[in-house]
């Protein structure tokens, strides 16, 4: 063989590995046909902090209809000068968060007002969302956070959402930013976190920079704890902040993801906070939880630095069966990933895992570890862009508007990759699952001030890999089956909806395959049953019942 | 700059230096060119009541009414002047303030004013004559770094500064003086030698400096044309590429850096940085070793040799964090080693010397406001 044929070989290996048709990138990137929200984040020369930190998106198919839905949260209007400065204009359609539902040909109604859900409640600043079924009943709830008050909307079944945030007792208050449900004492009903991020409000805002205007760094206000709602089954929660553990320390919480790190059959916490350490907080399995942070290596960089932490997502990326934290957070330091050592010990393996030369200079938001080639290794995507509008006129080297980030996964290190734009934008959400069914993960992002975009894996026509989704129903468990472990080939997940950055994705595991078109899957479900399957059909989404009979 | 930075930074100025009623009321103690008549004074006094009750357009009326009775008296346009003043309208502002500085040359107050009021309508050139009988030196050094005249510009802005140490707007202006004035000097010298590879270094380093990332790497790159074997220019330029983590540039870089200087530690350490910001921790810990052997005991040396064989050989990162910590007492780095002896020691069990790392590293945060903060 000569070297132009080795090289041959290596181009065709090159194009299999990335998944995409020949010569072209993987994603195929655009606003989804029928959307045409707009996210409103209000961006004015007082530079009040909430502008520039939403907002989030979910992919849900809150209609069981098999097709994903998109619900965008949306910020308000602030409007300097006005007597009453925060009430954020929210019954104006143009602040309304929007729920798309997608149509079988891969486009997307507005069914916000029929669905119930126009409007967003006086003086509520959009932030984010979380999905999950708290009650048990079949279909995806919806909770969104915000600066202001939150708002649970259980979703009745035929398309229609009620606001029960009284009646659940969950509306919080304060600065919300990212929300999880999980089931912290596997009683079978799932709970749900909410991070909150600064001691602020409109009238302690104030502006810094001499004679650059910029917002002001998280130091300059009062920390604040997160808020943990223990599900009573009966349609209400209780806050369980104190007695848990949860509101034993103050942080700066932006992002949150749950997995159980220690294997002890108890799903834990880990929250982002910007500027401060990170929390992790550790379930003790009777109902409180002990911030082991800095015990377990997962508090601050290698070097003791603090994390300007945003985003996080909390799966193996290395194939060890344990799962790892990746954070993402402001540039000049690295994007962090947190290895899990085994023996509730974490190790900052960044530089190793590539995110030196990935990420240091740049602002990452949203985040995702998910296989986008189907090669059995969880790639990277982070929506990326600066806090700061103005950051390129006092720092030449930095970047407002800036492009996603998409790395795949070789082995446990990542490599950059295309993510099919260029386009410098103000990413900050970022939710992940596959839209159209065809088993390759895409990927919707927000940005401010812009419509949102979908990354649209296009690898199906092209790739030889194999895949396979499952969907979870829990019986003893949760219904989601959130919180559950499953294994399929020596990979890992963790069944969650939350992650990333102020968004929920899609329920479904996906687990690429590479050449193996058979799968042996073991569930471990929250409840402690352990359910195994083997599977001679792959390339499909196979739904799993929990055995309560195993 | 553009005429609205200019206008904020006459603004700024005129709010430091002193409130207009300052002015005023100091130029009141200043004799006066003439007295006034009573008629006039009457508006005077209720004009200024006016004014303290932020009612300018009245406080106009009443000023400029006393401009008419008394034409001659000079405080009656200085006050006319400060109400436009205070009402941001610097061009209506000019005419009385220039009639006051026209019936009282002597008046300090009428100068400054005047000096302002042609700042802030970017007159930077006719609003230095004002400011310098007014001996007023920040808003002197503002004019005339618009005027271009950074040398003196730096000079009356520090004189400025030293009266009120750490003003932000002084400092800002200080900043963009200074920065213009290294900048002409920059120019002049490349003008004069446009083949030198000093003078774009040096024009490298000062886009460095500004964060002009693109600029500077230009300028390293011209100088490595010129002179490809002078030392230290690849180590400069690898910097800037650092600054926008592009390592696998500055490898390359360092590399031909090391070969140009094989006895050079910092060389040798840059190399092992750039090397360990991609992972290649193996390749960068020979080339912390090899620095350690160049350059003995340098602590950030030993720092990173302990960081990059943490995970692959224990024992040597223990023995170069140990010594790190002879080194070091109470220092930042000490706190970031004790960071990273917790971190062996947690790997390898030994979670109550970890604690104790652990809480040395917590103190040493604590006096020194934690290390290596972005």
């Amino acid at each position: 063989m000569n070297w132009r044929a080795v090289l041959s070989l290596f181009s065709a290996f090159a194009i299999v590995a990335a998944g995409a048709p020949t010569g072209e990138p993987m994603f195929r990137v655009s606003t989804p046909r029928g959307i045409t929200f707009t996210l409103q984040n209000s961006p004015t020369p007082q530079k009040y902090l909430i502008e520039t930190m939403p907002g989030g998106v979910a992919l849900l198919d809150y209609n069981k209809d098999g097709l994903l839905d998109i619900f965008l949260v949306n910020a308000g209007h602030i409007a300097p000068g006005r007597a009453k400065l925060d009430s954020f204009d929210r019954a104006n359609p143009t602040y309304w968060n929007r729920l798309y539902r997608q149509n079988k040909d891969g486009s997307f109604t507005d069914v916000t007002e029929q669905a119930g859900l126009a409007k967003a409640g006086d003086a509520n600043f959009g932030m984010g969302v979380a999905v999950g079924d708290y009650d048990n009943d079949g279909y995806p709830d919806l909770y969104v956070t915000s600066y202001g008050k939150n708002v649970l909307y259980h979703n009745n079944g035929d398309g229609t959402f009620t606001d029960v945030t009284e009646k659940a007792g969950v509306a919080a208050g304060g600065w919300s930013t990212s929300a999880g449900f999980f089931d912290y004492d596997n009683d079978g009903k799932l709970d749900l976190l909410v991070t909150r991020y600064l001691d602020w409000t409109m009238a302690k805002s104030k502006v810094c920079g001499a004679q650059q205007p910029t917002y002001c760094p998280p130091e300059d206000f009062g920390a604040t704890t997160s808020i943990l709602y223990h599900n009573r089954g009966d349609g209400t929660f209780e806050d369980v902040s104190v007695k848990s553990g949860i509101a034993s320390v103050k942080g700066h919480g932006l992002g949150v993801a749950f997995a159980d790190y220690d294997g002890d059959g108890f799903t834990d916490v880990y929250i982002a906070n910007d500027v401060t350490r990170q929390f992790l907080f550790h379930n003790n399995g009777d109902g409180t939880f002990r911030e082991v942070g800095v015990d377990s290596g997962s508090a601050l960089t290698v070097d003791g630095d603090m994390i300007s932490g945003m985003g996080v997502v909390f799966q193996d990326y290395d194939n060890d069966g344990r799962p790892d934290l990746v954070i993402t957070e402001l540039p000049r330091q690295p994007y962090v990933a947190f290895h899990n050592d085994g023996r509730g010990l974490f190790s900052d393996q960044s530089l190793e895992a590539g995110f030196g030369t990935l990420s240091g200079a740049v602002s990452g938001w949203g985040v995702g570890l998910e296989d986008f080639d189907n090669d059995g290794w969880k790639d990277l995507f982070v929506a990326q862009g600066h806090v700061f509008d103005n950051v390129q006129s006092y720092d030449g080297g930095l970047r407002y508007l800036e492009p996603p980030l998409f790395a795949l996964n070789r082995a446990g290190r990542f490599e950059k990759a295309d993510a099919g734009t260029s386009e410098p934008m103000s990413g900050r959400g970022a939710a992940f699952g596959d839209t159209n069914n065809d088993g390759w993960m895409d990927v919707i992002v927000t940005r401010l001030g812009g419509t949102p975009l979908l990354f649209e894996n296009r690898s199906a026509s092209a790739a030889k890999s194999h895949w396979l989704g499952i969907q979870l129903e829990g019986v003893k468990s949760n219904r989601d089956g959130l919180g559950a472990r499953v294994d399929v080939n020596g990979q890992t997940r963790f069944a969650a909806t939350s992650g990333s950055y102020l968004s929920a994705s899609d329920p479904r595991l996906h687990f690429g395959l590479g050449d193996k078109s058979h799968a042996d899957v073991e569930i471990h479900w929250p409840s402690g049953v352990h359910q195994k399957l083997s599977l001679d059909a792959v390339d499909r989404y196979v739904a799993v019942k929990e055995d309560t009979n195993p | 700059m553009t005429l609205a930075a200019r206008r904020a930074g006459a603004i700024a100025l005129f709010a430091f230096a002193a409130c207009g009623c300052a002015s005023v009321a100091q130029a009141q103690q200043e004799q006066a060119t003439s007295s006034a008549p009573p008629d006039a004074v009457n508006h005077l006094l209720t004009g200024t009541q006016l004014e303290s009750r932020n009612d300018l357009d009245g406080a106009i009326r009443e000023f400029t009414e006393a401009t008419r009775l008394a034409p001659s008296y000079d405080i009656a346009y200085l006050d006319l002047g400060d109400a436009y003043m205070r009402r941001r309208d610097y061009a209506s502002a000019l005419v009385p303030l220039k009639k006051a500085v026209e019936l009282n040359p002597d008046s300090t107050s009428a100068q400054r004013m005047l000096g302002f009021a042609l700042l802030a309508q970017g007159y930077a050139a006719d609003a230095i004559p004002p400011l310098d009988r007014a001996n007023e030196r920040g808003a002197l050094g503002i004019a005339q770094l618009e005027t271009g005249d950074y040398a003196n510009a730096v000079a009356n802005l520090q004189a400025a500064l030293a009266k009120t140490p750490n003003d932000p707007d002084l400092l800002f202006y200080l900043s963009r003086a200074s920065e213009a004035l290294s900048s002409q000097s920059i120019d002049a010298l490349l003008s004069a030698h446009p083949d030198s590879p000093r003078a774009h270094q040096v024009a490298g380093q000062h886009f460095f400096s500004t964060k002009e990332m693109e600029k500077s790497e230009h300028e390293y790159e011209i100088a490595l044309k010129l002179r490809p074997d002078l030392p230290n220019l690849r180590m400069e330029l690898a910097e800037v590429y650092a600054s926008t983590s592009e390592w696998p540039k500055a490898e390359e870089l360092l590399r031909d850096e090391v070969k140009l200087q094989p006895g050079n530690a910092e060389a040798a350490y840059r190399l092992g940085d750039a090397l360990m910001h991609q992972g290649k921790m193996r390749e960068a810990a020979a080339e912390f070793e090899r620095s350690d052997k160049l350059r003995p005991d340098m602590p950030e040396t030993l720092y990173a040799l302990g960081k990059s064989t943490l995970l692959s050989d224990p024992v040597l990162a223990e023995k170069s964090l140990t010594h790190v910590l002879d080194l070091e007492k109470d220092t930042p780095l000490a706190a970031q080693t004790y960071q990273l002896l917790a971190t062996l020691h947690r790997r390898q069990g030994k979670s109550e010397l970890a604690a104790q790392e652990t809480k040395e590293f917590q103190r040493i945060q604590s006096l020194s406001h934690a290390p290596s903060q972005q």
